[in-house]
């Protein structure tokens, strides 16, 4: 707890909890405004009305979300290396590895805040604007959870890069390269596309089913645990030369 | 003796390069010990390897009967440190950047504004530390290792960077600090001048050997028996690690 509030100190003035909170504001924004312009062609679409208020707005929210996790990640990391911050970190009596972790709670709780907002906006669309009796909560909350868990294997992986490179251009660019790879992978229907996490978080943009799939969430699952599992164990093994 | 710091035969090797060549070092307890050397004979990477920063490739140490790793935490809350540059985060002021430090060591709030009186950064403490010129940076620096008074402080040439008055500023305060809170400084320099001013025992490096090892009366001892006028000390020195130079050349023909 002590190294999560410490973490939080840091973080004064670099804009990582603005950003991700800004694009959850955005990400509402943008799906009311959509939603209210496109209403009539969003609902004539041949899918079931939740289908339509999921899946249809997803792809753009999703896309917001990608780029501040990506930009997320490499300032948690920036304010480490800018003014060597990290090597006196590694002359003081804390734990490394629980910073690490300290960094990835940050942004996965500023994340979960952004998905939420997007997420009161989708509820206030589907009570307000779709046919009488089509809106279901639960369908809203099952795919809020599996975007996000869909979401968390590009921050894991983010996170884990960052860690990596001194120069923020590095993992800057590595993001933008999955997110153009993912984009042309996404709607391939090879399994083994998934290990790519990017090809994950860009799942639920391109299918024209809200209902999750279970084998991408078996997948980000793993994901999860393997990047997370390398930043820790790269932050409690590699030393600081 | 009671010596706070020792090591054994300590070496650090890279691939075909040794910086640290089994160096051992008695560090007496409320001494200020003179790590002396020309710019890439190891000392810094001596001090990394006493701070956990680097591991070595063979030997050992012992802080305050303490060894690393097991013992990780409890030594570096006992250890004041600054290695090579100063470190910070640039978006935080330079009193944010040791309520950080202060946090991790558990202090008192007050040990901040002692560490940056300490320094004489009082009144530029509410400026954000990119802002700070490298004399400022460096004073930072010093109090984040000075932060708490801790019985240990490891000094790799903190008075790069300053103005005259600030080296000479910072140098008396180097030499007070063991008589004002019992303390125990390892300061490095590859200027024998400056050590000479401050140090109790000096230990000379040069490509990663000890060359001497011991008092500053006995290096005068050793200056005359060598024929150097001994109150040339920085003659010394220079002769030393000249001759170690030399010596290594003509290994290197062989």
């Amino acid at each position: 707890m002590m190294t999560f509030v410490i973490e939080l100190r840091k973080e004064k003035r670099t804009g990582v909890i603005a950003l991700l909170l800004g694009v959850g504001i955005l990400g509402a924004a943008y799906a009311f405004i959509n939603f209210i312009v496109r209403k009539e062609t969003l609902l004539n679409i041949p899918l079931a009305p939740m289908d339509v208020l999921l899946t249809q707005l997803y792809g753009m929210i999703m896309i917001m979300n990608m780029f501040a996790i990506i930009v997320a990640a490499c300032m948690i990391y920036n304010i480490e290396f800018k003014g060597n911050a990290l090597k006196k970190m590694y002359m003081l009596p804390i734990n490394i590895t629980s910073m690490y972790f300290s960094k990835f709670l940050i942004i996965t709780v500023m994340f979960i805040l952004a998905v939420a907002l997007q997420n009161v906006a989708l509820v206030q669309i589907g009570m307000t604007y779709l046919p009488q009796g089509a809106f279901e909560l639960v369908t809203l909350i099952t795919f809020a959870g599996y975007s996000f868990i869909t979401s968390m294997p590009v921050l894991s992986f983010m996170l884990l890069v960052s860690s990596c490179f001194e120069n923020m251009w590095f993992p800057l660019g590595i993001g933008v390269a999955g997110f153009l790879s993912g984009m042309a992978l996404a709607t391939s229907d090879i399994r083994l596309m998934l290990i790519h996490p990017f090809v994950v978080m860009l799942k639920p943009a391109v299918a024209m089913s809200a209902q999750p799939d279970m084998a991408v969430i078996i997948v980000s699952a793993m994901e999860i645990v393997l990047f997370l599992g390398a930043g820790l164990w790269m932050s409690k093994k590699l030393h600081y030369e | 003796m009671n010596y706070i710091i020792t090591t054994e035969q300590l070496t650090k090797k890279y691939k075909n390069f040794i910086s640290v060549n089994k160096v051992s070092l008695h560090i007496r307890k409320g001494s200020i010990y003179g790590f002396l050397g020309p710019n890439g004979a190891g000392k810094s990477t001596t001090m990394k390897i006493l701070l956990g920063l680097t591991v070595p490739t063979k030997g050992s140490f012992t802080i305050n009967g303490k060894q690393f790793p097991d013992d990780r935490l409890k030594i570096l809350k006992e250890i004041g440190s600054f290695i090579e540059s100063p470190s910070f985060y640039s978006n935080l002021t330079g009193r944010e950047n040791l309520e950080i430090i202060r946090r991790i060591l558990g202090l008192k709030k007050n040990s901040v504004e002692d560490a940056l009186e300490l320094v004489g950064l009082t009144e530029f403490g509410d400026r954000l530390a990119k802002k700070y010129s490298l004399g400022m940076k460096q004073r930072l620096g010093l109090a984040g290792a000075l932060l708490g008074r801790p019985p240990i402080l490891i000094l790799d040439e903190p008075t790069n960077g300053l103005d005259p008055s600030g080296i000479h500023e910072i140098r008396n305060l180097i030499k007070s600090l063991p008589a004002l809170y019992d303390c125990t400084i390892l300061i490095s320099s590859h200027m024998l001048s400056e050590i000479e001013l401050i140090a109790d025992d000096i230990g000379i490096l040069n490509h990663g050997r000890i060359l001497f090892e011991g008092t500053l009366d006995e290096l005068r001892q050793n200056a005359l028996q060598s024929g150097y006028a001994a109150e040339n000390l920085e003659e010394v020195f220079l002769s030393m690690v000249e001759k170690d130079n030399t010596a290594r050349k003509q290994r290197t023909k062989l």
